[in-house]
């Protein structure tokens, strides 16, 4: 009983923040400048092979790219993170989008190759989320509660396996109905993103219908009442609501809004990471090279923005930038 | 197949005599006993069953087809603007569905999702309104739909439009707005034209940055005579440099005027809930306003923006804009698979039927031809990478385009390892058809052949293969039909999400088949599950599968017609 009503409270109070997560408009910080062409022809293949979740940010900061140099050509390829470090090393791209982090493993076969560790960049924020159809009334999670209704290991020790919505505390038509898992497919940084933060590196149910795409994980739940799911925050749209997520059981539900993921307060907050093959101590190819800045650089943040994620500040983007050896100089206005 | 109709022609007479006689027995015993019994004899339960079957399938087909033609045609009329005012302000956009919600009380109330647009201010271009919540509902006549290359569609009213210091506003502003949008256009236009003309006057200083380029890459493996030559490709590039600075400076400075020319263009609109918004005129792609449209005005904008769909490049990662090269790289790797497919199959059909003794190794082969046509297609995919992408392409690379290396240039994939993969996936199809086609040339022509003193191989080719034709034919359309539906091989050997330029365009050697291309099937995959914007793309997925099914058709019918016009002339000649 106690339990609802403080669902009831959190219900309240959430449906006015819902309202302004989904009318918040992000600003690209002011000082980071735009991105000037530089007088040197560049041309040739800009290949891109990862991650799916980044496969539309790559894609639009290569259409943005071209309008600066209409000689690149521009493939990409986004079938998961993981199939990024096998391009690298195998040379088939020159950009690795992951929404992962490398793990130890892929960055010694990187080392074999190479005789040097690839240059990490981290282009952008995201929040992954947690999604349910636009009519289900359930207020909050904890991660505990998510993690018990996607894993069957339950490492975060909810005490119960959840399977129908009324262990979550929803009533009426809803408390008998089965919740009906989403997910995305293995290959994806998603799904290895959320296993190890979520679900503590346990296991995932075996109900859990694995997608192929983000954007099919929004489709299934919207097409599902019952459903629930998991995906980047920017495949969201209006047939699905986000579920702010608590960190444990005695803290206040969080958004997944900017400032939150930003601050590190929502707990399911990652960087959208690029990796690119660059030999310390000498010069950048001048394609990559600018393909970078122009990512770091207020058009690439504001494709950021526009694809559903959130934006770096100027000053991180400088200190990305000089993992390269570039420098950027901030427009202070 | 001659001895066999002249058999089917000496028993047909007799097998209707055979029927008749029956039915006259079943009439009467039927007589005798009761209907049912003749009903069950007759066969009649099968007959109606597989009629019906028959006409579940037909409503099957007929049903996925109006679906994709309403949702896929229906996408380019523009449908009229609802303007509401609802408790959490004042929204403008097409209602794009309609449903029944339950509130909180449990009771039923109707909701409709209304298209808003104007995702840079919103956030989301959907959403959802409960029809209580509605507290006025009208269609403005002014109402404009303005198509940008960002962000979606922004609906709402126009205010202003501003060229320089020149203001116009009102009625004026819509008067002006699609010249001024044209001007804009053609200014950008402009500008990439003398962009390219930048590249050309500075293309001998290109080459000489990019042979430095090469010598510092040989001069790092060590290579004496690479390092000695930088000095001097330094000093040429300074020199060149200064040589071109005047043009290439004033070649700039042109653009940058047309820039400004540019930049100094945009539109002042007022969203429905009072924001405004600047919008620049060279990022509009059209601006209407359906509400007014007169019924000839809304086809013409149809069909401008069905010829948009067809022959223009994909914008905001796919879910906007065109899917040309997604069309062209579909047709291309068709026509390409076809060219390797078919001399293959019917070489090797040519050798199984008319040259190979009959025997265990023949019948071995032949069953592994069948069975290779049940192979499930992603396991070809698999073998086209390791075989053409890896082993092939790599060879190629490690050979001809070494300086290239690491980067691959054959080594990946492209349209021509994935029109070769598809072609041995379609090999099983012609051999069989083609040997179908061998078969049922008539013996007596052959042997007639021969009793007047040709050769076989003189037989073969002005006998034999002539009438077989049509037959081959067959296999060639069967192997267009599933060529053109697969998509899990291509996956792995060429196709991607965004690859605008074309395998073929006037840069020499005009045919790039190394390159990586668009295909409409991998694209309806790509956009329904991995767009961001998925409800803003889903009209895309219906209008592409249509086109898809079209182009199918359309390769068919080709095939068809050659296979007809074949028929016909060889009919005569023939006997």
């Amino acid at each position: 009983m106690k339990k609802t009503m403080t669902l009831a409270v959190a219900a309240a109070l959430l449906i006015g923040s819902i309202g302004v997560a989904s009318a918040q408009v992000i600003e690209v910080d002011p000082n980071l400048p735009a991105y000037t062409k530089v007088d040197e022809t560049i041309r040739g293949n800009l290949s891109s092979v990862g991650s799916d979740t980044m496969n539309n940010l790559m894609t639009l900061w290569a259409e943005g790219f071209r309008k600066h140099y209409p000689g690149v050509r521009v493939q990409v390829e986004g079938k998961g993170s993981s199939t990024a470090p096998p391009a690298l090393i195998e040379a088939t791209a020159q950009f690795g989008p992951m929404s992962r982090q490398m793990k130890a493993k892929e960055i010694d076969a990187f080392e074999e190759k190479y005789g040097f560790k690839p240059t990490h960049l981290r282009t952008s924020l995201d929040a992954l989320a947690v999604f349910v159809h636009k009519d289900n009334p359930v207020a909050s999670m904890t991660l505990e509660q998510v993690d018990a209704v996607f894993s069957k290991t339950r490492k975060r020790g909810f005490a119960e396996d959840v399977v129908t919505w009324g262990q979550m505390g929803l009533e009426g038509g809803w408390a008998r109905r089965p919740i009906s898992l989403y997910g995305r497919n293995s290959a994806s940084g998603t799904y290895g993103f959320f296993k190890k933060v979520a679900l503590k590196k346990g296991d995932y149910k075996d109900t859990v219908k694995e997608q192929p795409g983000s954007a099919s994980v929004v489709q299934g739940i919207t097409e599902d009442l019952y459903g629930i799911g998991y995906s980047g925050i920017g495949y969201r749209t209006s047939g699905v609501r986000i579920v702010p997520i608590a960190p444990d059981a005695d803290s206040d539900p969080v958004a997944g809004t900017y400032e939150n993921v930003a601050s590190g307060k929502y707990p399911l907050g990652r960087h959208l990471n690029l990796y690119i093959v660059h030999q310390p101590g000498t010069d950048l190819d001048p394609l990559v090279r600018e393909f970078v800045r122009f990512i770091f650089s207020k058009e690439g943040q504001e494709i950021v923005v526009k694809d559903g994620y959130f934006p770096l500040t100027a000053k991180s983007c400088a200190e990305e930038l000089a993992n390269i050896g570039v420098e950027m100089k901030l427009s202070r206005k | 197949m001659r001895s066999s109709s002249a058999q089917m022609e000496i028993e047909t007479p007799t097998a209707g005599g055979h029927g008749s006689g029956e039915r006259r027995r079943l009439v009467a015993v039927s007589g005798r006993r009761a209907p049912l019994a003749g009903f069950w004899r007759q066969g009649l339960p099968a007959v109606w069953s597989s009629g019906f079957m028959l006409l579940c399938v037909l409503a099957m087909l007929a049903g996925m087809l109006v679906l994709t033609l309403v949702r896929g045609l229906g996408h380019f009329w523009p449908s009229a603007m609802l303007q509401i005012e609802t408790t959490s302000g004042a929204f403008l956009g097409p209602v794009r569905d309609t449903d029944v919600g339950r509130d909180a009380s449990e009771a039923a109330s109707e909701r409709l999702q209304l298209k808003i647009g104007n995702r840079d201010l919103y956030g989301l271009d959907f959403r959802w309104f409960d029809s209580a919540a509605i507290q006025s509902r009208s269609h403005p006549q002014d109402a404009v739909t303005v198509e940008r290359e960002e962000f979606g569609n922004f609906h709402g009213y126009l205010r202003e439009v501003r060229v320089g210091e020149r203001v116009v506003a009102g009625d004026a502003a819509w008067q002006a707005l699609d010249a001024e949008i044209n001007a804009a256009r053609e200014l950008r236009h402009r500008g990439l034209e003398l962009d390219g003309q930048y590249e050309k006057t500075r293309k001998p200083l290109s080459k000489l940055e990019q042979k430095l380029e090469s010598a510092q890459r040989q001069a790092r493996a060590r290579d004496d005579e690479a390092s000695a030559r930088i000095p001097e490709l330094r000093g040429a590039i300074a020199t060149e440099k200064e040589r071109l600075a005047p043009v290439l400076q004033e070649i700039a400075a042109q653009r940058d005027g047309l820039v400004a020319e540019r930049l100094a263009r945009d539109a002042l609109f007022e969203a429905a809930d009072g924001t405004t918004k600047q919008i620049q005129l060279d990022e509009i792609v059209r601006a209407y306003r359906p509400n007014s449209m007169s019924a000839p005005a809304k086809v013409g904008l149809y069909v401008a923006r069905l010829w948009e769909f067809i022959f223009h490049e994909p914008r905001e990662s796919n879910t906007e804009g065109g899917i040309f090269p997604a069309l062209f790289g579909t047709v291309l790797m068709v026509l390409l698979m076809t060219i390797a497919v078919v001399p293959l199959g019917i070489v090797a059909a040519l050798y199984l039927h008319e040259y190979a003794r009959e025997g265990p190794v023949l019948r071995a082969v032949r069953l592994a031809v069948n069975n290779l046509a049940g192979v499930p297609s992603i396991v070809f995919g698999m073998f086209g990478l390791a075989f053409f992408v890896y082993g092939i392409g790599g060879f190629i690379d490690r050979t001809f385009y070494a300086e290239a290396l690491p980067a691959p240039t054959f080594g990946t994939g492209g349209i021509l390892w994935a029109s070769l993969t598809l072609a041995l996936l379609t090999l099983p199809v012609v051999v069989v058809a083609t040997e179908e086609g061998l078969a049922s040339v008539p013996s007596a022509n052959r042997e007639g052949a021969l009793a007047l003193g040709a050769t076989k191989w003189q037989t073969l080719w002005n006998v034999v293969l002539p009438q077989a034709v049509p037959g081959i034919l067959t296999g060639v359309i069967l192997a267009i039909s599933r060529a053109a539906g697969e998509v899990a091989p291509l996956m792995l050997t060429g196709v991607v999400k965004l690859a605008p330029s074309l395998p073929l365009d006037g840069v020499f050697p005009f045919a790039h088949l190394e390159r990586k291309f668009m295909h409409l099937g991998f694209h309806i995959y790509d956009v329904s599950m991995q767009s961001p914007n998925v409800e803003a793309a889903k009209p895309m997925v219906y209008s592409t599968t249509l086109l898809l099914l079209l182009l199918v058709v359309a390769l068919n019918t080709v095939a068809i017609v050659v296979r007809n016009r074949m028929r016909q002339r060889y009919r005569g000649a023939a006997i």
